[in-house]
């Protein structure tokens, strides 16, 4: 029977990259399941067109942390543009694991604080 | 608010002058600890007790009549095995000693007043406060303030130092006793006030509701985290004093822990269970719980063993947390998690006796 989780997924859950929180983010934004309890936080540093810098904090299920980890690295050094056109398919496929329809809400909640985080800077 | 300041309070209101009756020491078999409180109102108004009643609180308050007409403290010995009831079987067999001190409330000097209006103080500002008292002499005091605030004097610098140190120990352990300082010379009686015990749940879930509800009616500050809005609500806790929603290892990261501080996690998830225990245990609150089976404990403890969280920290953590009284429904769970936190906290098993 093959394992539930791929190696990637196991190991950003176990070893989260860019954890934490940035003295002066850009930008942030935190969301929620409401029923769940998954919370996540997005904190960037941006320079004109790139982000040069993101922070991911949260309690969340190992989907979730793997995604926001796995999203961290994806779009650090990378255009903003390229980064808003990441769509959640991408993001899933990253993670390398068979994603059950109900808990794809768990992949994509780190990509929802990343979007509205960016949305927030285009309003300032 | 501590029983003793609603106690004085009710007093200046009505009373001149009182008699304090404070148990220093106890020897053998006690209702109560060291520190338990009564006072005698010139006027005749009685509160508190230094024992569970019965004839040894009627001595006391035949002694205090006697310290309010002479206006001197008094250190009564009073051995319970001597009383009429030991002889036919109903009476505790231990001895206590009772210190009656006078206190004038209309006086602008009223030092002991004065003294607790400063133990207040501190508590209000989440610090404990010792009172050490010469049993020798007891208007020899010192007031000593978690965080190094020191007034009055036992005498002399050398033993004021001594008691210092004692009382941070016992400050510590949030126990009043009697300790001989000088060379075991001079009993000296530590009475240990603090802010009141505290529960903190992590998951406002069903057995939170009965838990926060009982800890209420316990006297504890309560507080309640989650991530969950929609769970962490007032009309579900409408007796918790905090209600904090956000990530609840970053929220748990903001709270103190003290030795009178009991943590409970509720939300059976491990995305919760794990960040907020790598907080939790680290800061040694008095009691940290984790709802859970055996099977489920040893699964978050190699977790974060493996994590390199020290095994001394992970044997504080009780899961399944609660007594085994085969409690089954939420309150149930929430009385016997209680049961336990309070059980740890006296350094007693929670067994028959």
């Amino acid at each position: 029977m093959p394992a539930l989780y791929s190696d990637v997924l196991l190991d950003h859950f176990r070893h989260p990259r860019n954890y934490g929180s940035l003295v002066a983010p850009d930008v942030s934004s935190e969301k929620f399941n409401p029923l769940c309890g998954d919370r996540i936080r997005i904190e960037l540093k941006l320079n004109q067109t790139i982000i040069t810098e993101a922070r991911f904090k949260g309690d969340a299920c190992a989907i979730s942390t793997a995604a926001a980890s796995l999203l961290t690295e994806l779009i650090t050094g990378t255009q903003i543009e390229a980064v808003a056109a990441l769509t959640g398919d991408q993001l899933i496929a990253a993670l390398e694991s068979n994603i059950q329809p109900a808990r794809i809400q768990c992949a994509l909640l780190p990509l929802e604080a990343l979007r509205a985080a960016l949305s927030e800077r285009r309003t300032v | 608010m501590e029983e003793l300041f609603e106690d004085i309070e009710k007093l200046v209101r009505t009373e001149k002058r009182v008699a304090m009756a404070t148990l220093v020491a106890t020897r053998g078999t006690s209702p109560k600890r060291e520190g338990a409180k009564m006072w005698v109102g010139e006027e005749g108004r009685i509160l508190g007790s230094v024992t569970i009643g019965g004839c040894v609180d009627a001595r006391v308050i035949a002694e205090s009549e006697r310290v309010l007409s002479s206006f001197e403290s008094r250190l009564v010995e009073m051995k319970l095995a001597n009383e009429d009831a030991w002889e036919i079987g109903f009476s505790c067999a231990g001895d206590l000693d009772v210190l009656i001190e006078p206190i004038d409330l209309t006086s602008s000097n009223a030092n002991l007043f004065d003294l607790y209006q400063s133990v207040r103080k501190a508590i209000d500002g989440g610090r404990s406060a010792v009172i050490a008292t010469s049993l020798k002499d007891s208007s020899f005091k010192l007031l000593i303030v978690e965080g190094g605030e020191v007034s009055g004097t036992l005498g002399t610098p050398e033993l004021d130092r001594e008691a210092q140190t004692v009382a941070t120990e016992l400050m510590r352990k949030r126990s009043s006793g009697t300790v001989s300082l000088a060379n075991d010379s001079l009993p000296v009686f530590f009475e240990v006030h603090g802010p009141p015990p505290a529960l903190i749940v992590f998951g406002a879930g069903h057995v939170a509701m009965p838990l926060i509800s009982l800890a209420h009616d316990l006297g504890l500050k309560t507080v309640v985290v989650d991530g969950r809005p929609r769970f962490a609500t007032r009309e579900r806790f409408p007796d918790v004093d905090e209600l904090l929603i956000g990530i609840p290892s970053e929220i748990a990261e903001t709270l103190a822990y003290t030795s009178s501080t009991f943590v409970v996690l509720t939300a059976h998830d491990y995305k919760y269970d794990l960040p907020v225990l790598r907080v939790v245990l680290p800061a040694q609150p008095a009691y940290v719980g984790l709802l859970g089976s055996k099977r489920r404990g040893k699964a978050i403890r190699e977790f974060l063993k493996d994590g390199g969280m020290d095994e001394t920290l992970l044997e504080q953590l009780h899961v399944p947390t609660g007594l085994d009284i085969g409690a089954d429904t939420a309150p149930e769970i929430a009385l016997s998690i209680l049961a336990e936190a309070v059980a740890i906290k006296s350094g007693k098993s929670g067994r028959r006796t």
